[in-house]
Order: structure tokens, then sequence, then C-alpha cells
């Protein structure tokens, strides 16, 4: 039981698989002769097309931290920048009924009450452009960044829109090359194993039994190891999400010089939301909806209509096969000597891009907490699973809160959501909190959440769920203090405004003479 | 502010060009644009720094002084040591694009021409060339030539990880404060642990040398600020 963890063996490539193995490999010395075995197994058949993906901020630090480079990286994976999620008609479908859940914090958050500012003084404007420049540069369609900023640095907080089948194809090129990971491709037949449970190796048609110590089943929703070697169950959260299909279509831009949107566009529809991305070349554009609420002929109508509406044209869409989606998560994502990091752990509808970030975060924790033996690894396989567990509950409860708070009649999927037999309780307290004090890092305390407090602001605000006064009163300072902060916010706003370029141009500049790596 | 036009010996026959160096002249500027082949030159009088521009180009400079306009070499008794950055030497002339081939120019807004009477003549009676302008227009090819050598030569610093910002807080004897801020200069723990073949690369292909001599001129950092303070104590600002 002291034997020595020397070999990690992935299965699956794609963003999860190979995201994870650049991770593992450039953080334990792959490359070199003590290092860390990494071997990826993945099946030769071409990659399905990708329809555009969201990521989170911290994909920048993950792709630093694999060591390429954010030029190559735009280039390769038709990549563009993404300053933040803007939610269309998600409460009552009126004209002004749009907001923006922004990546950079309120600004002054820590010297004021925003909240109470806002709802004081400023009750009838928008929270997001009160506290936040982004708005207005995502509404001007501005890049993040100059010419002249640094690779992977920032003017105004940003991840990327990208091709999550490039992004594979990209990384994998650089973890064989560039941090000495083995890749075999081959099917795998059947999974050998020891008579402890643990997995002893991987058999494949072509290269014999491939063995291990540490197996990540980054294999989709087909989930090789965990589901169907390990038996364990996927946690449906059907009830209390119900979208449980997706219609996924590519876009040509009208022009190539159109305007590349800055943000996620996610527009409310009957029963379900449409999701609008913007790469270099193309839009990546989706229905996801609720079968159970609506039917398929329906949803796609709605999706020509939206697609026509915001410039498209029917006969340039390309269409991809639809997809079922089986909402929810395993509740242990490690069992033995196996752990699943991607589809294979679980998926819930991709309303805040959740699901790249979840496999940044598995694949640093293992990387980060690496057992060095096979003893230690079932300690560190509990905290794996707790930490994991509690990131899905959190993530169902972000999504959901994005539902319960509309108003919207005209279907039963928008009833449906404001029944509180489909609400997580925990989600119940919080907002029973919130009638009374704003979303804080009380409600949301550990060290590496996936959607900080200020993301819950955004939501609540956006959504106009006002606050209520407090039967007692409270220190006049920090009220008296955000008036101070919005007045920054403004002047910011004006300066990044004038000193950022339009984002098409930003893209164009660095397709042509790249980003200072300084 | 400064107009460039195709130099030609019809419509600049009588041109003559004021050489002195003194202020009042066009010269009174912070910096200007070098290339590895003058630091050695340089490093002797001037601190060599890098900046970067709008596009995220890195390009070498000379430091002639710590504030914008700021020139510490140039005085009413002329400039004060024996190399005259060539960027300097040129002006008023400057390489421009004519149908994209390089051609000689002249800022005809620039303070050193004089229409007749005193100073340098451009062309000769007949429409040559003087001396003093084959002069200048060597000059010219020298730095054109040379600024091609910095796209590569920045290419390679970056790529080895030898660049690194950098801001000096100066505070004067009369409790002036100055920042310098937005430059950048090599790292020498990285230069220092480049392995052997790295080392021969870049010394055979001279930016070895180069990179010796922006270090070395580091020196004048210190000459700088006592100029200024001398001019401060001199009452001029």
């Amino acid at each position: 039981m002291t034997h020595p963890i020397r070999h990690v063996v992935i299965l699956g490539g794609g963003s999860a698989g190979w995201l994870t193995a650049g991770v593992i490999a450039a953080d334990h010395a792959t490359q070199g002769p003590d290092g860390l075995k990494v071997t990826l197994i993945e099946s030769p058949d071409v990659a399905t097309i990708g329809v555009g993906e969201g990521t989170w901020p911290t994909i920048r630090d993950t792709l630093r931290r694999i060591g390429v480079g954010e030029s190559d990286f735009v280039r390769e994976c038709d990549a563009a920048f993404k300053q933040g999620s803007q939610f269309v008609d998600w409460r009552n479908g009126a004209p002004d009924d749009r907001y923006y859940h922004p990546f950079a914090l309120p600004g002054g958050y820590e010297e004021a009450d925003l909240v109470t500012g806002w709802r004081q003084h400023h009750a009838q404007a928008p929270f997001d452009y009160l506290v936040c420049a982004q708005p207005w540069l995502c509404d001007a369609n501005k890049g993040p960044k100059q010419f002249s900023t640094p690779e992977y640095a920032a003017v105004s907080n940003y991840s990327y829109h990208l091709d999550a089948a490039k992004l594979g194809v990209f990384l994998r090129k650089h973890c064989i090359e560039k941090l000495g990971v083995r890749q075999v491709s081959d099917h795998v037949t059947e999974v050998v194993a020891h008579e402890n449970g643990d997995i002893a190796a991987l058999r494949t048609r072509e290269h014999g039994d491939i063995a291990g110590d540490l197996f990540i089943d980054c294999s989709g929703q087909r989930a090789l190891l965990i589901g169907q070697h390990y038996g364990e169950p996927i946690d449906s959260q059907k009830h209390l999400l119900f979208n449980d299909r997706a219609i996924a279509v590519q876009v040509p831009y009208a022009d190539p010089q159109a305007p590349i949107a800055c943000q996620t566009i996610s527009t409310a529809q009957r029963y379900g939301w449409i999701w609008d991305i913007g790469l270099q070349t193309r839009r990546g554009i989706g229905h996801v909806y609720s079968s159970t609420h609506g039917g398929e002929q329906e949803a796609e109508d709605a999706l020509v209509r939206y697609i026509v509406g915001s410039g498209g044209r029917e006969q340039d869409i390309t269409r991809i096969p639809r997809i079922t989606i089986n909402p929810g998560y395993r509740r242990r994502a490690w069992r033995n000597n196996c752990v699943a990091v991607g589809l294979a752990s679980g998926f819930l509808e991709p309303l805040e891009a959740s699901s790249l970030v979840l496999v940044e975060l598995a694949a640093a924790m293992i990387s980060d907490q690496m057992p060095a033996t096979r003893d230690t690894m079932d300690v560190l396989a509990e905290r794996f699973n707790d930490t994991s567990l509690y990131r899905w509950e959190r993530v169902v409860d972000f999504l959901k809160l994005h539902y319960v708070l509309s108003q919207r009649e005209d279907s039963d999927f928008w009833r449906d959501h404001r029944r509180p037999e489909t609400q997580p309780e925990r989600l119940r307290q919080l907002m029973s909190l919130w009638r009374y004090q704003p979303p804080s890092r009380y409600d949301l305390y550990r060290i590496e959440e996936v959607f900080p407090w200020a993301s819950y602001q955004y939501i609540l605000y956006g959504m106009r769920f006002m606050p209520e006064t407090r039967p007692a009163g409270q220190r006049p300072e920090p009220v008296q203090r955000a008036e101070g902060c919005f007045r920054e916010t403004a002047e910011l706003a004006r300066q990044m405004h004038a000193a950022l370029p339009g984002h098409r141009e930003l893209i164009d500049h660095i397709r042509t003479r790249g980003l200072p790596r300084i | 502010m400064s107009r460039n036009v195709l130099l030609n010996n019809v419509d600049h026959h009588a041109l003559r060009i004021d050489t002195r160096r003194a202020p009042g002249l066009g010269d009174e500027v912070m910096s200007v644009l070098t290339f590895p082949g003058e630091f050695r030159q340089l490093q002797a009088h001037y601190p060599i720094v890098f900046r970067k521009d709008a596009m995220g180009a890195f390009h070498p400079l000379a430091l002639l002084g710590l504030r914008e306009h700021e020139n510490l070499f140039l005085g009413e008794a002329g400039w004060d040591v024996p190399y005259l950055p060539l960027a300097i030497e040129r002006k008023p002339f400057l390489i421009g694009s004519n149908d994209g081939e390089p051609m000689v120019h002249i800022d005809l807004d620039s303070p050193r021409i004089v229409d007749g009477g005193a100073g340098e003549p451009v062309f000769k009676e007949f429409g040559g060339n003087t001396e003093y302008l084959e002069r200048v227009s060597s000059v010219l090819r020298a730095l054109h030539e040379g600024l091609q050598q910095n796209a590569g030569f920045a290419e390679l610093l970056l790529s080895l990880e030898l660049l690194e910002p950098f801001a000096l807080d100066v505070a004067l004897r009369d409790g002036t404060k100055i920042r310098l801020d937005g430059f950048y200069g090599i790292n020498e723990e990285r230069l220092r642990a480049l392995d052997g073949p790295t080392l021969e690369r870049l010394s055979r292909s001279g930016a070895l040398e180069a990179i010796h001599m922006v270090i070395a001129s580091g020196m004048h950092f210190r000459d700088l600020i006592e100029r200024l303070e001398r001019r401060h104590a001199a009452g001029r600002h």
C-alpha cells in the first residue's frame, strides 16, 4: 500500500483530457527523466465539431501554467475575448430586460455599501452599469486589453470564447511536443482490475495493456471508468433545472467585419434559453430547453428566428446533431485509484460556462495534491469528492437562481421554476437572508468557490430583486462612500473606453502581430 | 510638429542647415532610437534602455534625460560628450518611403533650416550633393540599416526572457521627485543562468556583446542624475 505513484493514465482526449494532461505534466516534470509519467489514451476517431464554449478568467492562469502562449492560443483555437455574460429577457421580456454578469468585482465593494447606496439613491438605475465598467465596454464592443498589454495580462478582467475541439488539438500538440506526455491512439476494450478494486491497466486493441497508478476518466458522457466500470451513478438534477435537450448550430458572420460580442449572450425562451457565443470566424448558437415543457420543432423555430433576428442568414446555418442532456453529477468522482474529470463526472446546462472551469479546478486539485503513494490517495480522494460535491451543488444553486427570480408567465416552464419544491433548500435559505443583506463572503465562504459572492449580486440585482429596508439602522458612512465609488466607476469606464481598442481590431492585431510576452 | 517631404535639388536648392549643437534647434528630446550596432559607442556615455510601443514592439533607446523634452547633454557650450547618437546627427533629415523605396526626406518644420545666408548648403550650385549631404546620407543609411536589426534582437531577448521592466525613483537634493517608468532592461540573473549552447549562439551572432553593452551602460543613470542636479544648482530647469 506504499506503492509509489509514478504513472498517470488519462482516458480520453478533448479539452478535458488535454487540459488535465497539460496541468499535471507541466507541474510534475513529465518532460524530464525523473518526472511523473503521463499517458493519454484517446480514440482515433475524429473529434466532433466544436460549437463554441465559454470560459472563466481562471483559464488564463491554467494556460500559462501549461506553458502555452496566449497569441498562439488565440490564433489556433478561433478564440475571442469574453468579459462576462449578458442575460436578455429573463425577467419579464420588457425592452429594457437585459443585464450583465461581468467578471470584474463591483468597484469599491471593500470600502462601501454599494447595494444600499444603489437601492436608496439609484433604485431606477441598472446595478451592473453603476458598479462596473465592463457593461459599458461590452456595449461598445471594446476588447479587454491593448495591443501592448502583455500576454495573459488584463486591462479589463477577461476570459475567452473558444472552439473546444480546437483547444483539444492545440493542447495535444503542446503536451506531446513540449511536456513529454505520451499519446496512445487506440480503443480501450477492457478494464483490468486489481483484487482490491483498483484499476491495474486499460486493455487496448493494438497497444496491449497500459498499466498505471492513477487513472483519470475524461471519456465524456460514456464515462467508461467511473460510470461503466465502477457503476457510480449520476445524481440527476433534472427535477431542479429541467433542461434536457440542446440544438446547436454554427453561424458565420454576415460580414467579415461584423462586430464580435465581448460577452456570452443568453436569451431566455418560452421553455429554455438560447446561447450566442462569438468566436473569431463564426458564432456558436444553441437552444437549451426542457422536453417536458415543449417540443423540438418549436425550439428549432425559435432558434432560427433568433439567428435571423441577430444578423445571421438561415441558409448559412451549419447544423449539428441534437444533444440530449442528462443534467446531474456523480456524488463520488474519485473511486479507488480512478477520478473522473469533465463530462464523465457530470454535466449541467452551460448557462454560466461552468464545464471548463470545473475541469480546471479538478485538474489543479489533482495536480497540486498529487498523491505520492497509493495509501495516501484515499485521504485525497475523500477530500476531492467532498470539494467536488460542494462545487456541483453550488453550481446548481447558482444556475437555479437565474430562474427563480423570473416573473415570466408565458409558460409552465417558468412557473414551475418558481415552485418551492423545485428549489434547492440551501438556495431558499440564502434567498431569505438576501431579502435583507447582499450576498457576501459569509454566504460563499470556501477559498475557491466556482462563483464568488459578486456573481450572485449581479444576478440578483440584474433581475431587480430589491433588498428590503432593515428594521434597525446601520452606520451611514459605508452608504455615503458608495456615491464616490459610483463616480469612480463611471470615470474608469470613460478612461477604459477611450484607451481600449475594438474587440475585432484587437483579435486582428493578435492574429498578425501577436501580443508582447512582457 | 513635423513636415516631412522628399528631398530634391529643385525645391530645396537654396536650403541651408544650422549644424550647431545648441539649444533651440530641436534636440531637446529625452531619448533617441538606437540599434545594437551603435551600442558600443553609446554605452560610453548614455544609458541604453528598451521601451514598448503602442503595438507591443520593443525598441532600444539611448536616454538623454529623465523627463520629457529634457536633454542633459546639450547646453550653451554645445554637446558635452564626444559621441553624438546617429538619431541626433541625422537631423533635420530622415529616411522616408517614396513609392516603397527608402529615400532621403527633410523635415521642413525643423528649426535647423535657414533659408539662404548662414548655414551649411545642402546642394551645390548646379544641383549636386554637397559633402555635407553625402555625410548625412551615410549617417541615415547606417541608422536605417541598423534599425532593421531591432525586431530580431528584441525577439531574441524576449524568447530568452532577458528583458524585464524596471522603474527608477529619483529624489534630487532640492526635494524634486522624479519617476522613470515604462522602461525595460536586461535581466542579469536570467543571463547568468543561460546554458552553454545558448551563450555560444548569442556570442556568435553578436547579440551577447550588445547585451553586455546595455548592462555596462547602466552606470550612466548616476551621470544623468548628477547632470540634472548640476542644472538645478545652476538655476535652470
